[in-house]
């Protein structure tokens, strides 16, 4: 009777191992992973990772390193990062963290202890911006845009 | 009578807190939003600055307040800032609220930055 319920107890259980519907993105601990990681929802890093991924939560624990791209929504960074990391939404950097390269981000929260080295952008602000008013820029159109990416460049 | 002796104490403690500086260990200045200065500040201790600057302003503690404007370099031990810089910044206990608009290069030890603050910088993290 017992091995009965175990042999039922599995069959349930190994469906829902075989079709991930989660999307979810797991290295482990002391794992090492290349590559490329593309459409998942969540990407949970405490090995190691390398390659591009996108994901749109992305978790790089404390002992998690990662090296190269990353394109996400809510990125929370406890790891090490080495390369550009892109988020449409919110970053949070940890004080465990340590980061090399590029952020472009639109809402960015650093706690204090963190060890950051590289640029920060900010998406939606424009990089080179002068002091004019945007009326200005409406008065007269075709000379203003060729002004603005002379600018620019 | 006792009330008034001690109203007259309460005056007294005010007005050394703000002229003499000497006795009192710490220095605090405190430059309003109206203020514009074109050239450096330097203190020792505590520089408030509301106004607006092109130049430089050094002082071990530094809070620049939201409606502040810099165009130049600062230099302190720990700096707040809530306002609005364009050029370098250099401190120990960096501390950006979420009003802050930064353009240009942070060289820090210790890094703090709320949630809404826009930075456009390199960072440069030195020990």
């Amino acid at each position: 009777m017992e091995e009965q319920d175990l042999d039922s107890v599995k069959q349930d259980a190994d469906p829902i191992r075989q079709d991930n519907d989660f999307k979810t993105v797991n290295v482990g601990s002391g794992v090492r992973v290349e590559g490329r990681i593309d459409g998942a929802e969540t990407a949970d890093i405490s090995g190691a990772l390398s390659g591009t991924l996108k994901s749109s939560n992305i978790n790089i624990n404390t002992s998690g390193s990662f090296n190269g791209d990353m394109f996400g929504k809510d990125i929370t960074i406890a790891g090490n990062v080495e390369g550009d990391i892109n988020s449409d939404e919110h970053i949070i950097v940890n004080q465990s963290a340590d980061i090399k390269g590029t952020i472009e981000y639109s809402s960015l929260q650093v706690s204090y202890g963190a060890k950051i080295q590289g640029t920060l952008r900010h998406k939606g602000s424009v990089q080179s911006y002068t002091h004019q008013t945007n009326s200005d820029d409406q008065s007269s159109n075709g000379d203003n845009i060729s002004e603005n990416s002379q600018g620019e460049i | 009578m006792s009330i008034f002796g001690s109203n007259e104490k309460k005056v007294e403690d005010n007005t050394t807190f703000i002229f003499d500086t000497e006795k009192d260990n710490i220095n605090q200045s405190n430059l309003a939003k109206d203020i514009k200065i074109h050239g450096s500040i330097e203190a020792k201790d505590y520089i408030e600055f509301s106004g607006n600057i092109t130049g430089t302003i050094k002082s071990s503690t530094i809070n620049l307040k939201p409606s502040s404007y810099v165009k130049g370099t600062i230099t302190g031990d720990t700096v707040t800032i809530e306002g609005e810089l364009d050029g370098d910044i250099q401190a120990k206990d960096l501390y950006i609220k979420s009003t802050a608009k930064i353009k240009g290069t942070i060289r820090y030890t210790n890094i703090d930055i709320q949630n809404g603050s826009i930075i456009n910088a390199d960072l440069f993290y030195s020990s």
